[in-house]
């Protein structure tokens, strides 16, 4: 939970630094904006990846701006993670992409090119999971006659999820089309077909998901380059 | 959309995350069922009928007595107690008309030893069936197809046993009736 703390209390305060300017007046100066290809990759699940034993990820990111604040965008990726609790270890392993569109609420001064956007995805992904072992939950016989552990993996196939999100995020340009960003994902189901006698707990590109219902939250960090293909005026 | 609400939003949506109950086994989930057994006259099947100071206890693969919560002398016409998980039988020990023998010396508990008279010994067998809880839980376990075997000795108590139900999966009702 701190992770999604401290994520969450950076993401809040860039969005005050931004706001920050705001109120100042446009400039007579006829400035142009660039339009192009933005590829980028998450640096959060290539960190997670290094640091975490149970994650591996990637995600590749694209969006591509059709007017001066609606950009197409899309994400692809592939994620396995284990899922590990006192009484059960489970790993979800599997691919997923994500499309839509981001809208900038940011006005930006002079020719910079900084974006705070909120937008929509429509994501799917296609998975497997495996228990790799349980722990019968058996209160009445601790101390009795012990616990029992089963090792013997078990694999769910073709397993797959729907869902829709909204995303909020800022990307600002701190090189020459080179932008940084960070985002945050709310999800929700729409479809999803699960194993017998078992759920998905962890759905690559929606993340974990809760007993409360089919809503979840991800954050992403991006690092991404422009291919400017033509400018326009603003 | 101004920034004010995005800030709100963000905030709201780490308050719906923030409490990961999910992640704890709570009580009051599904939980393993224990064996259910109740007590009947042989002479009038019907009828229930108290065991006078009976003792179960369940025997692990040395035949060494392995007690139960329920392990205490008493007189009751109904008793439960875990089943084995690891293997698909357990063995349990029926005394009745136990007492406490103070070993001459009425006012030292220290030396006391409980006395046993008869003692018959039932296998219950059944099939393993474990059922998804959550993520927390993780499985419990069911039994299937169950069987209970009375070991027959020169002085058995018991005299029959009956299976109610052949799946255990809930607490709600007796499993076997034994007969005495």
């Amino acid at each position: 939970m701190l992770k999604y703390f401290i994520s969450t209390s950076l993401f809040c305060l860039s969005f005050l630094t931004f706001a920050q300017n705001d109120s100042i007046s446009q400039d007579s100066v006829k400035y142009k904006n660039k339009y192009g290809l933005r590829v980028g990759a998450d640096l959060g699940k290539l960190a997670r990846t290094l640091l975490e034993d149970e994650y591996t990820g990637f995600e590749i990111n694209a969006d591509y701006r059709l007017t001066k604040n609606i950009y197409i965008a899309g994400e692809i990726g592939n994620e396995e993670k284990t899922t590990s609790t006192e009484f059960l270890n489970s790993t979800a392993k599997g691919s997923y992409f994500k499309a839509g569109i981001d809208y900038n609420l940011y006005e930006n001064w002079l020719d910079m090119d900084n974006m705070i956007y909120a937008g929509f995805r429509v994501g799917a992904s296609t998975f497997t999971q495996t228990i790799n072992s349980y722990t019968i939950y058996d209160t009445n016989a601790e101390g009795i006659w012990g616990q029992n552990t089963v090792t013997e993996p078990r694999e769910f196939s073709s397993l797959s999820a729907i869902w829709g999100e909204l995303i909020i995020g800022i990307k600002a340009e701190t090189l020459n089309n080179l932008y940084v960003g960070i985002n945050m994902q709310l999800k929700g189901r729409v479809t999803e077909k699960e194993p017998d006698n078992f759920e998905n707990l962890y759905i690559p590109g929606f993340d974990r998901t809760y007993d409360s219902g089919s809503f979840g939250i991800a954050f992403g960090y991006s690092l991404s380059y422009r291919i400017p293909l033509y400018k326009k005026a603003k | 959309m101004n920034y004010k609400s995005i800030i709100s939003l963000c905030l709201i949506s780490l308050l719906l995350f923030t409490c990961e109950k999910d992640d704890i086994c709570a009580e009051g989930s599904a939980i393993t069922p224990q064996l259910i057994v109740t007590f009947f006259d042989e002479t009038n099947p019907t009828q229930r009928k108290n065991v006078e100071d009976l003792l179960v206890f369940g025997l692990d693969d040395n035949n060494q007595t392995v007690p139960f919560q329920s392990s205490t002398i008493t007189t009751t016409d109904s008793i439960a107690f875990p089943l084995r998980t690891d293997v698909n039988i357990t063995k349990i020990v029926f005394w009745n008309e136990t007492f406490t023998n103070d070993n001459g010396t009425p006012d030292d508990n220290e030396d006391d030893f409980t006395d046993t008279v008869n003692q018959d010994i039932i296998d219950f067998s059944y099939m393993r069936s474990d059922v998804y809880v959550s993520r927390a839980c993780g499985f419990i376990a069911n039994y299937l197809d169950l069987n209970a075997t009375l070991v027959p000795d020169s002085d058995n108590w018991i005299l029959n046993t009956e299976i109610v139900k052949e799946n255990v999966e809930n607490e709600i009702e007796a499993h076997v009736k034994i007969f005495h």
